[in-house]
């Protein structure tokens, strides 16, 4: 049976003697939507992206069975996934010195690393330097969108407006009026799966049918609603009901396949940035990729100051192009995205490229993760298997603190993701002690009782948590990298004790026992939310884009990735950073027509 | 413009569902755990890869005495779980941790001379759940070089057994990886 259909390979011989409409950097969320909208748009479009184009269904195997792969989904001999205690424990570069052949982010170590390992970027190519950061790339077309969480929320005016409401930080240059309409186009385009529940704070998109909830999710549901808070199905960027318009994508069969590997999903009912936007870009004819090409230099005309275009490396041969383009749109990621406008150094703009206000790298931002509660629910001690990890998540519970209210220990908020019942690994059978029959049936009996939750928490955007280049490190390809400096801070660290306490009192309050705490943060960078590095403002002086993604200084450059979020709110930013790029990019072709740009 | 072929059935297998629900079937109550004599012969193809074959036939009982075939469902021999460790340290490219399993069953043998003046697999099988109850004293807080080897042992047992077949479909019974095609599973939120 055909679920879906792949388009024919790239060639990596384009075009580069003529001059496109735009040229975009980076093909994850932003760069694909880019690539979407100008397409559709007419514009003529050359995407360049770092990494390969990976026969993605061979990579994932999503409904392989753990016995049928000769490792039980672990990488081969050689491969080595960070631990958490190495990224505490050693400085950046993480890699250097390893006696592996490869290294990979900690997200390797989720278990199925052979299915991420050509996704997810070699560390020891790739280092970086400076304080502690627990930092997840993926070159490969689609980006990290290849193996994305999927949780896919709205953020709302306590985000936009964050400032009014409580005095912290800046509000951002739009309200949540301004991003509404194009929330709803993602979610008509792409698909989304939930539950309505007419919240202020996180509002509802147009939902396809949503997943479901296990019976200790049920119960934990309900308990809550008395506590005035809310559980809802994890609202999953996934199309449950299937799309009319991408032959590229198939409904979600609620093969749960993405929940139990680092992510992916092989008949691509989860987005990824290829098949939902990329592909349908394709076949507008307007859509030309060049993958392999590590941009390093915005180009820009000494006359004018504006971008002419970009300077790229092709990864495997390494010899040097450029590409000419009346637009120039950057969407690496966050922390790449600055990194390119920091080497991107010229007379006309000496401290790297659209930076005229030194807030390149700045204001960086995201969210805290580590604690959390397990627990037990008595009720389902011993009761026969159900199916209960047949879906792209279970549950997320919304922020609810400083709404109404206002904490004595700390600003803003955070939201918990968790789940319960039956999986595929009973995880429940390395902490049960002894052996034998009776450590067999408890771990048989037991499988399936456990509900646990993780907090994700907004970090401040602090001017003082930031990224430069290295002066000395230099990538694979002889690219300088970048040094962190970035750290939690005391709102943090007093958010997350707090997570601990309000996870334990809501399991408590549903009856169900507290078996389990984890009260550490994890590295900074382990939420894979990094944020902030370019942002949005009205004031060219304390930011560097407008509104519209558009460089204050240089009219004719974009950088549509989440660099642009001016706070990290609590809630995910994959759909934020799709409905933005999606409100610039239109903005943008509308300025480009008028020949504005 | 090239299809991807994916066979909704083909991650299912009911046939080998059915075969190892029909293993777990004709085993119990011949092993019936810590108090039966073991096989004579492991379950392994030729020779083992790593392990010494007395090296293997320790590992191999060990396993099963951590998790043993019961009236539910077959245990670490038949899931295969020395074969599969076996195999994962042949291609280990840490000598450390090769020679750790190494001097671990040596330390097992060591405990077994202690309490029992012979090595494990000439003790009874009372004797054998004594060595190992000993070792699993510390499992918390590990002090002995057994009662070390004994964390290492388990996680990689619990690890191997609950990712074969046997494991998750006869004991864990697991209903999932399937396609669905009408409703989900579950509960909705209402």
């Amino acid at each position: 049976m055909t679920l879906v259909k792949t388009p024919p390979p790239l060639s990596q011989d384009v075009d580069l003697s003529k001059t496109y409409d735009a040229v975009i950097v980076g093909s994850g969320a932003a760069g694909g939507m880019a690539a979407h909208v100008l397409t559709e748009q007419g514009m003529d479009v050359l995407l360049l992206e770092a990494g390969k184009k990976l026969p993605i269904e061979q990579e994932l195997r999503s409904m392989q069975w753990p016995y049928d792969h000769p490792r039980r989904g672990d990488a081969p001999p050689g491969y080595h996934s960070l631990s958490f205690n190495e990224y505490t424990i050693r400085t950046p570069p993480y890699a250097k010195g390893s006696t592996f052949k490869h290294v990979m982010s900690y997200v390797g170590g989720w278990g199925g690393s052979d299915y991420v390992k050509n996704i997810l970027v070699d560390e020891k190519d790739h280092p970086y330097t400076g304080t502690k950061y627990a930092w997840v790339r993926a070159r490969a077309l689609g980006g990290k969108t290849n193996i994305w969480g999927r949780l896919a929320l709205r953020l709302s005016d306590y985000d936009f407006k964050g400032k009014t409401h409580d005095g912290y930080g800046d509000d951002w240059p739009i309200s949540y009026a301004d991003i509404e309409p194009y929330y709803d186009r993602v979610d008509r385009y792409l698909g989304i799966s939930g539950v309505k529940e007419n919240l202020p704070h996180l509002p509802d998109s147009l939902f396809q049918r949503p997943n479901k909830l296990s019976f200790g999710e049920v119960k934990l549901r309900e308990s809550l609603k008395k506590m005035g808070r809310v559980l809802t199905p994890y609202r999953a960027g996934v199309t449950t009901d299937g799309l009319k318009h991408n032959k590229y994508r198939s409904k979600c069969y609620g093969r749960g396949a993405c929940d139990r590997r680092p992510g992916g999903c092989d008949i691509h009912a989860a987005f990824d940035s290829p098949t939902g936007l990329i592909y349908p870009a394709m076949d507008t004819g307007h859509l030309t990729i060049r993958t392999n090409s590590i941009a390093h230099e915005v180009l820009v005309d000494p006359n004018s100051g504006k971008a002419r275009g970009v300077a790229f490396v092709d990864s495997g041969t390494r010899k040097s192009y450029e590409a000419k383009a009346k637009v120039v749109i950057v969407g690496a990621s966050t922390l790449e995205s600055a990194r390119l406008l920091l080497l991107s150094r010229s007379p006309q703009h000496p401290n790297g490229i659209g930076n005229s206000s030194g807030h390149v790298g700045h204001n960086f931002c995201e969210h805290v993760m580590g604690p959390g509660v397990t627990g037990l629910v008595k009720d389902l001690v011993g009761k026969p298997p159900t199916l209960d990890d047949g879906r792209p998540g279970g549950f997320y519970i919304p922020r609810f603190r400083n709404l109404k209210d206002r904490q004595p220990g700390f600003v803003r908020g955070y939201g918990f993701e968790g789940s319960g019942g039956f999986s595929i690994f009973p995880g429940n059978a390395f902490g049960t002690p002894g052996f034998g029959a009776q450590f067999k049936k408890d771990v048989r009996d037991h499988a399936g009782a456990f509900i646990g939750m993780g907090g994700f928490g907004e970090v401040l955007s602090r001017y003082e948590n930031y990224v430069d280049l290295d002066p000395d490190a230099k990538d694979a390809w002889g690219i300088p990298t970048l040094r962190f400096h970035y750290q939690f801070g005391d709102n943090e660290k007093k958010m997350c004790e707090d997570m601990v306490v309000a996870g334990r009192e809501m399991l408590e309050a549903a009856g169900i026992e507290v078996v389990g705490t984890d009260e550490k943060m994890l590295t900074e960078g382990w939420s894979i939310h990094e944020l902030g590095t370019a942002r949005m403002g009205s004031d060219p002086k304390t930011s560097v884009l407008n509104q519209f993604q558009q460089s204050h200084d240089v009219k004719n450059l974009f950088v549509v990735d989440g660099s642009s979020h001016v706070s990290a709110s609590c809630q995910n930013p994959t759909w934020t950073i799709m409905a933005l790029a999606w409100r610039s990019c239109e903005y943008l072709a509308g300025e480009f027509k008028k020949g504005n740009l | 413009m090239s299809d991807h072929r994916v066979d909704p059935q083909e991650g299912l297998s009911r046939r080998e569902m059915l075969e190892v629900t029909a293993a777990a079937l004709a085993t119990p109550l011949l092993h019936l755990g810590p108090t039966a004599a073991p096989p004579a012969t492991p379950i392994l193809q030729g020779a083992p890869k790593f392990f010494t074959g007395p090296e293997f036939a320790l590992l191999d009982e060990l396993s099963d005495l951590i998790i043993p075939t019961d009236a539910h469902s077959p245990g670490a021999r038949v899931a295969g779980v020395a074969t599969y460790i076996d195999f994962r340290l042949s291609e280990s490219p840490e000598p450390e941790q090769q020679a750790s399993w190494r001097s671990g069953l040596a330390a097992v043998d060591a405990l077994s001379k202690e309490l029992h003046g012979k090595p494990l697999l000439e003790a009874t099988p009372d004797q054998r759940v004594a060595v190992l109850t000993r070792m699993a004293a510390g499992e918390h807080d590990p002090k002995t070089p057994a009662e070390h080897f004994f964390q290492q042992l388990k996680g990689w047992t619990v690890r191997a057994y609950y990712t074969s077949k046997v494991g998750i479909h006869a004991d864990e019974q697991y209903k999932g990886n399937v396609y669905q095609r009408g409703e989900f599973a579950g509960y909705d939120a209402t």
